[in-house]
Order: structure tokens, then C-alpha cells, then sequence
């Protein structure tokens, strides 16, 4: 059933696929490498660096069947800050252009729609492909359908065979991956801009979504030795082998990024391994080496945790509506007993208590937010949502459209979110130190706003500390976020500063939420207010601090700076901490109550929309900063003469 | 075996054809007698040959070759045959192609084309403001939770402020820092500032009011061409495809009288 003979037809259409951009003119060494040597770098991270991690464009199969027709060349301008035209004609430009990008088109079937869209008809014998074919020429709204259908034979595993056929595909991957490789060199600035090359992996296992983003440290010269992995069929430890094939054979580094978590039924944060079997170490040691950070939030909802897991935590439903219902087309819907798989804040529970069987924890994750948006431009404000793919860029009707990918009810348009921004604490803006802060999990997640969010633990912090150099205090003497401290039977002690985002709405409170295992082996976990700007109890609120209140104007979409405050600090020692508890603590950030997109858009448009959708959309948003780990005191060794033990666990 | 024939969608097909065909003809419709005729050069046979290399990585096997050239004409048989019968006529895909193919036809001059030195130089003179590095700035800032707080404040000879993580002295920072740092508010009022051994301001920044002084400032300017070269060449390339294609576009329109009904 080979469908699409064309193999001499080929070359021009990707000749013609890829004529918009400029593959001409050669960046420098110092662009085309990892950045090391490049730039002057700060003593100790002196600033984060803004970037989003997941962003596709009309190299992606169903990006391109969405109708985005720009390309990494025009993502790349518009993530520096430059204008640009979207597809469906707006003009589009960022408030502040962002530090970094990593461009992860998916891997399967990279720029097949295109080359099916460009292909001519009487070529395309597949009925299901010619269908589609003619469905994406129709009009936008039946590609958006072609792609709906897309998604969902993929996750049933029907996708017509030579979508996938791999020697062909192999051959198209081939040009595009060559020519985006420089095109990223070309926009890849030490000291400016990063443009880190990467991908994005699809498993997707009866629709319950898997997917990985892959990000390369390295330039062009080691990551042109390797295409993109496919990953339709297989398992993560395929994935896994690649990586370690890439490394092995360049020298080079790459890690992986889970996401939608939300979307996977359960099966992202197994207590399993792959096979149903029981977990091995040396699967939990793989995955903690190579997904050292999770993005926790981004449009297709948050993934930090679900009320039914965190009952008693009242900030806890943001960014779950909708789509808690199901899987990722919502062909198998989602029950409760799934949900503690699919959330981070319980898979990071997961990993202390399989941490104590296993002596090594699989889900010892940080924490970051990105778009995922299909349209090429890495937007995450609420009031610039260019939208989550080119079918729902800004119009009247997006709102209250449903959004479903499958056929099923329950998604509609204001479910989505308008997309988060990972933040890194690096010494400078290169490909190295950016993806080392990663590998070392000094990153933090938002929902959008650019929050400063600092987080130091030891065991001799005090408030004394704010009087002088905090920040050389907090390297020196203790870890910033995700590190890990050492057990000394003193209750640790952490200093927290979280500055509001300077263009964006004052701080409400500041949280840390510590997970541990307790003397019986269970998992809890606990939400502690440590700072907060409201000085008022109203008498509403069920937690001992007083609600910050609320400027919204539904109507205008718009709020006051009049409450909350420009800076929250702690210093914070747990309170409840008990010699060789195994823990994880990790700052939440909660912003004053905003409007969310859905009502910039309503204002824009006109749109009368239900209460209960202008109510949801009055929104706190926040940032996740990675968790510092407080780990057992080594066990003393009973053999004398063997080597002091550092670390008791790989 | 005559009623098997009659159901056979082949059988209908090249009935209509040639029904079609003997209708055009009959009607004086034009056959061209020589695109009755397909002939292959040996020009072209080494494009089918050089495609077959770039994308296998070697070169293709008689067989594999003569499996293209059949491949080839078929295309060519049938693309004929279907512009002999109109179906090019009326089809939107068929339109939309060459509509893009025409688009594309403008953009890929520029793509190859080579720039002169002096298209590039004119580019970066026209352009100049976009290469230009921001200024660099050195001030010392305190910060205050509201205006009526930084007036004060300002009699005292080195005001103190009020605690908040930002930097209390800053030195060489670019404007675009300055904005990242402390909002854009703050970095427009930072630049209506006098540099001056004095307290000025307060200037409002999205945290609250700055007394502000400013120690030493540093322009922004152009750098020479040739350090930005590489930067200028990739702006004109993807500029200039997007001009070439809209102005080759307005030369057609031109041509045309529109009228919307």
C-alpha cells in the first residue's frame, strides 16, 4: 500500500516545501557550537533566562494540517523579539523576546503533510490519504478536521503505512533536519539568543500521551550525525537508547522533557516499569539521568496536581478542566484512580517512595512550563494568545468552540491556557550553560508571567542573611533549586524571593509544598503559606491566611496593582521535619487574580459568554520553582575500612 | 464475460476518454500533432539520474534508472492526457498549486541570489537602527514602596530605601537589561535622566518608585558593517524573498481590472 510514488517528485517538493527559507550564508564557529568560551560568564547564575522548550511549525505533520504555513526560520524572528505575519495574516510580535527556543516539531512523519499537501493528487493512491489531502485544501476548517482524524489513527495505530514507511521518510527527515540545523545555527547568538536544536517524540500508546521533547546542547557540527527518532511504536527505553547512542558517538548531550502528563491516563508516572513488570533500578536510573526536568504547565492544560489528589490544597484545580476528562484525542476517558500517574506533584511522591525499594528515584524531576503551540509563534501572555494551532488563532469564535481532537464532548476553547515559559538559572546565554542549569534542574516553571522566583536550602540560614549577599550566601552554603541536601538532623532551612513580573500583576502569596514518606511507608504531602501580602482576614477564606481579594474587571479585562505585593520573602525552616524523612520541597508562587485570554478575547470580540466561563477565567497565575530534595543520611557501613560512602544512592 | 467488461471502472473510463476525445475532435477542438510525441533527452535523463543521487546518496542501477524514465513518461502520458481533457479546468487544487508555484518562482530568485557587497552595505545604511547595540548605563538605584515614601526620602544624602532583590548598584547594563530588570516603565523614566553626582527621581518601575543616580552612560551605536555582516546577509535574504514575492505579485495584479461585486 505504498501510496505516495513520487520519489523523483520528491526533491522538489521539498525544494519547494522549504524555499521560504534562507539556508544560505554561514553562521560563525562561535554560533555553530555549544556556546562554551563564548561569552563572559557570571560568578554564580545571576539571572533566569526565558524560554519555551516545545514550539512547532509547518514542519510538523499536524501543525501543517492546522494551516500554519510559517516555518522555524519565522519562529525564530518572532521568539527574538522581532514582528512577523501569522498565518492567518494578523501581524504578531512578542512584548519581550524570549532568551532561548527549542524549536520540536514531531519527529514521525517530519514535513509529510506538507510534502502530502504539495504531492500531486493523482500521486496519492491511499483512500485515506487522498481524503485527507482533499480535506486539507478545502478549506482550514476540514485540515483542522484531516488532522483531528490524524491524531486519532496514530493513537489507534492505523496511520497509513506510508506515512511511516521508514526509508522514505528517512530520506525527507534527512533535508529538513540538515536545513534546519542551520537555520538554527544561523539565529543561535552566545550571549543574545540560544536556538537549541531538537525534536519532539510521540509515543502514544492507545492515544494516552507519552511524548517527550528531546533538546540537543550541542551545534550542528554533532547533532547533523543523528535525525530525529521516530516513536509511534516502541517504548521509552528505545528513546533512551538513542540518546545514549548520540552521546557515545559524538560526545555531545541530550536530555528529554516529559509533558502533558495530564494527557496520559496514568501512564506517565508508573509505578511499573514499561512491561507492567515491576520497576528495575536500572530503568528508574536510566530515567532519572535522562528527564531531569518535567514541563509541568503549557496550553494543553496544567499538569501540577488534581483536587482529588490534593483535597485539601485550594489552589489546586488550575489549568484541569477539561482536560482531566481523557486521554489526548479523548478516545479512553480518564478515571480518578489514573490521576495520581498523570500529575507531577504526585509522581514526585512516586519517586521517594519507589526511591526506598529501588535506592534510586525515577521521577527526581524539576520543573518547567512551556507553549506546545502549533502555530510558530512561542506566545504565553494572556492578552498576545496567538493560539494553541492556526485553527484557533485569534477570532470571535474561538472561545466557546469545542476543541476536541477526537469526536467525544468535553474540550472547548477556553479550556486551553495561553501557555507557560521555562525559566533557567544560568551564568549566561549559551547552549551549554542553558542546558546544564536543565541537567542540574535550576529551572523554574510559570504560566506565562516572568516572575524572578529564588530558592536556596540549608541548614544555617537566617533572616540575617538579607542584610548582606544572599545570593553568594545561598551558593555557598546550601543548594538552589533542584539540588539535593544532605540529612544532618537540623530541620532544614530555606530562603525564598519571589519578585513579581515587572510589566505583569503583584504577588498574592508564596507556598511551599513539601512531599515526603512517612514512618509507615505512605506518601503525604503537605501546602504551607510562608508569605503573603494581604493583611485583612475577610473570614472566607479556609486557610489561616487572608484572601488577597480581587481588582477584574470582566468586562474590561483588566485588574489593579492595588493589592498584593511587588516582592514576598521568606526564610523558612519545616516546621514538621523528622531526622531521615525522605522529602521534596518546592515553592509555589500564586499571582492576584487576573483575566485570563478568554476574556481579552471577549472584550476584543464583543462575545457575551456564560458566567460560569468568565468566573474560570479570572485566574491566579503562578510558578512552579524545582524541588530541593532533603535526603537520608548515608547509612553507616558495617565493614570498617570501606571508602566514607558520600551518597548511599546512584 | 461481456457483462464483467461492462462493469469495469478501466473499460469506463477509456470510453469516456475516448468519447471525450472524439467530441473535442469533432468540434475542431486543437491536438497539437507534436505532443503526440515525448521525447527524453539526455540532459533530462541525467536530472532523473542526479535525483535519484540526492536522495539515495549514490547513484541509481540501469534498472533503477530505466524504472524512473518509465516512471517518467507515464507522468507525462497521463499529464497530457489530462490537459487534452481539460481537467486542469475548474480544479482548486490545481490552482492553488500554481498560484504557489508562482509565488514560489519569485521568492527563489532571492533565495539564490548572491547579494553584492553593495546591496548588503545599502541593506545595513537602510536598516541601520536595527544593528545598532544598546546604550550601557551605571547608576545606583534605592527602592521605595510608594511615591510619597522616595520624596521623603530624598533630603537624606545616600537614602537607604527599602529591601527588594534587585540590584542596588548597576553598572554596564544594557538598556534592554535595564527593561528586562526593572520593566520598561522604569527603563523610559531611567532615560530621561541627567548623569549627575545628584538623587533624581523618583521614577516609577513595576515594583514601586526609585530614587535614582546616575554615574556614567555610554551611547548605543552602529557597529562597523563587516562585524555584522553575517547578521545583515540573513536579514536581506529573508526580507527580500518576502518583498520580491509581494512585488512580483503587484506587477501581475496590475495587469488586471478587479471588480468585487
Amino acid at each position: 500500500m505504498r501510496i505516495i510514488t513520487f520519489t523523483a517528485s520528491l526533491a522538489t517538493a521539498l525544494a519547494l516545501a522549504g524555499c521560504t527559507d534562507s539556508t544560505r550564508g554561514e553562521p560563525s564557529e562561535a554560533q555553530r557550537g555549544d556556546g562554551s568560551d563564548t561569552v563572559e560568564l557570571a560568578e554564580f547564575p545571576d539571572r533566569p533566562y526565558w524560554g519555551d522548550t516545545h514550539l512547532h511549525t509547518d514542519v510538523s505533520v499536524d501543525a501543517f494540517g492546522f494551516g500554519v504555513r510559517l516555518g522555524p526560520e519565522a519562529a525564530l524572528q518572532f521568539a527574538r523579539g522581532e514582528e512577523v505575519t501569522a498565518t492567518t495574516g494578523m501581524s504578531a510580535q512578542l512584548d519581550r523576546p524570549l532568551d532561548f527556543l527549542v524549536i520540536a516539531d514531531h519527529s514521525d512523519a517530519m514535513g509529510a503533510t506538507r510534502r502530502l499537501y504539495d504531492a500531486p493528487r493523482m500521486m496519492v493512491r491511499d483512500p485515506v490519504l487522498r481524503r485527507w489531502y482533499d480535506m486539507m485544501h478545502e478549506s482550514p476548517e476540514q485540515s483542522t478536521r484531516a488532522v483531528g482524524e490524524l491524531i486519532t489513527a496514530a493513537a489507534n495505530d492505523e496511520i497509513p503505512e506510508a506515512f511511516r514507511d521508514p526509508e522514505r521518510q528517512a530520506e525527507a527527515t534527512r533535508e529538513l533536519w540538515d536545513r534546519h540545523l542551520d537555520i538554527l545555527d544561523r539565529y543561535n547568538e552566545p550571549g543574545t539568543f540560544t536556538a537549541f536544536a531538537g525534536f519532539e517524540w510521540t509515543l502514544m500508546p492507545d492515544g494516552n500521551n507519552l511524548h517527550r521533547v528531546v533538546m540537543f546542547r550541542d551545534g550542528s557540527a554533532k547533532t547533523r550525525e543523528v535525525l530525529p527518532y521516530p516513536g509511534l511504536n516502541g517504548d521509552v527505553t528505545g528513546l533512551w537508547d538513542y540518546m545514549d547512542a548520540y552521546e557515545e558517538a559524538t560526545g555531545g548531550q541530550v536530555l528529554a522533557i516529559p509533558h502533558n502528563s495530564n494527557l496520559s491516563n496514568g501512564m506517565m508516572f508508573e509505578l511499573t516499569g514499561p512491561d507492567g513488570g515491576a520497576m528495575s533500578a536500572q530503568y528508574a536510573r536510566r530515567r532519572a539521568a535522562r528527564e531531569p526536568v518535567v514541563e509541568a504547565t503549557q496550553i494543553k492544560g496544567d499538569s501540577e496536581t488534581h483536587p482529588f489528589l490534593s483535597p485539601n490544597d485550594e489552589f489546586a484545580g488550575f489549568g484541569v478542566a477539561g482536560w482531566d476528562l481523557g486521554n489526548l484525542p479523548l478516545t479512553r476517558r480518564s478515571t480518578p484512580d489514573m490521576y495520581a500517574g498523570s500529575y507531577v506533584r504526585s509522581a514526585l511522591l512516586r519517586g521517594l517512595t519507589l526511591e526506598e525499594q529501588l535506592g534510586v528515584n525515577p521521577y527526581a524531576f524539576g520543573l518547567i512550563g512551556s507553549t506546545d503551540s502549533h502555530t510558530a509563534l512561542a506566545t504565553g501572555d494572556e492578552d498576545n494568545f496567538f493560539g494553541k494551532h492556526t485553527g484557533n488563532e485569534p477570532k470571535a469564535e474561538r472561545a466557546m468552540r469545542p476543541q476536541n481532537l477526537g469526536t467525544r464532548q468535553g474540550r472547548f476553547g477556553w479550556h486551553y491556557l495561553a501557555g507557560g515559559y521555562a525559566a533557567a538559572w544560568a551564568r549566561g546565554n549559551t547552549r551549554a550553560e542553558i542546558f546544564d542549569a536543565f541537567m542540574r534542574r535550576e529551572v523554574y516553571a510559570t504560566t506565562g508571567p516572568r516572575m524572578v522566583l529564588r530558592l536556596f536550602a540549608g541548614h544555617d540560614f537566617s533572616k540575617d542573611d538579607w542584610d548582606g549577599d544572599w545570593v553568594r550566601a545561598g551558593y555557598t552554603r546550601g543548594v538552589p533549586m533542584g539540588g539535593e541536601l544532605q540529612d544532618t538532623g537540623r530541620a532544614p532551612t530555606f530562603l525564598i524571593s519571589a519578585l513579581k513580573d515587572p510589566e505583569g500583576a503583584n504577588l498574592d502569596r508564596v507556598q511551599v509544598v513539601k512531599g515526603w514518606v512517612d514512618a509507615s511507608g505512605t506518601a503525604q504531602e503537605q501546602v504551607y503559606d510562608v508569605a503573603w501580602s494581604a493583611r485583612e482576614m475577610d473570614g472566607a477564606s479556609e486557610s489561616p491566611v487572608p484572601r488577597v481579594g480581587d481588582t477584574v474587571d470582566r468586562l474590561e479585562a483588566t485588574y489593579e496593582n492595588s493589592i498584593g505585593a511587588p516582592e514576598l520573602r521568606a526564610t523558612w525552616t519545616d516546621p514538621d521535619y523528622r531526622r531521615g524523612q525522605r522529602a521534596f520541597y518546592y515553592v509555589r508562587v500564586i499571582e492576584i487574580p487576573t483575566p485570563s485570554w478568554v476574556l481579552f478575547d471577549a472584550k476584543r470580540f464583543g462575545l457575551k459568554l456564560p458566567a460560569n466561563v468568565v468566573e474560570a477565567n479570572v485566574i491566579q497565575e503562578r510558578a512552579y520553582s524545582s524541588p530541593v530534595w532533603l535526603r537520608p543520611e548515608p547509612k553507616p557501613r558495617k565493614t570498617p575500612g570501606d571508602a566514607p560512602p558520600i551518597m548511599s544512592e546512584g | 464475460m461481456m457483462r464483467k467488461w461492462l462493469r469495469d471502472p478501466l473499460a469506463h473510463f477509456l470510453i469516456a476518454g475516448a468519447a471525450i476525445w472524439g467530441v473535442i475532435s469533432l468540434t475542431g477542438g486543437e491536438v497539437d500533432p507534436e505532443a503526440r510525441t515525448i521525447s527524453l533527452s539526455r540532459e533530462q535523463q541525467a536530472g532523473l539520474a542526479l535525483a535519484f543521487e540526492r536522495t539515495m546518496g549514490r547513484a541509481p542501477t540501469d534498472a533503477e534508472l530505466d524504472a524512473r524514465i518509465a516512471q517518467w513518461v507515464r507522468e507525462e502520458v497521463l499529464y497530457r492526457e489530462a490537459l487534452r481533457l481539460g481537467l486542469d479546468e475548474g480544479d482548486p487544487v490545481v490552482k492553488r498549486r500554481l498560484a504557489t508555484k508562482m509565488d514560489d518562482l519569485a521568492s527563489a530568485q532571492a533565495e539564490l541570489a548572491q547579494p553584492s557587497e553593495e546591496d548588503l552595505r545599502a541593506w545595513y545604511r537602510e536598516n541601520a537602527s536595527g544593528y545598532e547595540s544598546s546604550g550601557l548605563i551605571d547608576f545606583e538605584q534605592a527602592y521605595f514602596p510608594t511615591r510619597g515614601a522616595a520624596l521623603a526620602a530624598r533630603g537624606e544624602g545616600r537614602p537607604r530605601g527599602q529591601p527588594i532583590s534587585l540590584p542596588r548598584n548597576v553598572s554596564g547594563m544594557s538598556d534592554r537589561e535595564v527593561g528586562q530588570l526593572f520593566g520598561s516603565e522604569f527603563a523610559e523614566g531611567l532615560s530621561r535622566l541627567e548623569t549627575s553626582p545628584e538623587w533624581q527621581g523618583p521614577v516609577q518601575s513595576g515594583y514601586g518608585w526609585h530614587l535614582v543616580r546616575v554615574s556614567n552612560r555610554e551611547d548605543g551605536n552602529v557597529p562597523p558593517f563587516e562585524e555584522v555582516r553575517e547578521k545583515v546577509e540573513r536579514d536581506w535574504r529573508s526580507r527580500t524573498i518576502a518583498a520580491r514575492r509581494e512585488a512580483a505579485y503587484e506587477v501581475l495584479r496590475d495587469a488586471y481590472t478587479v471588480e468585487v461585486e
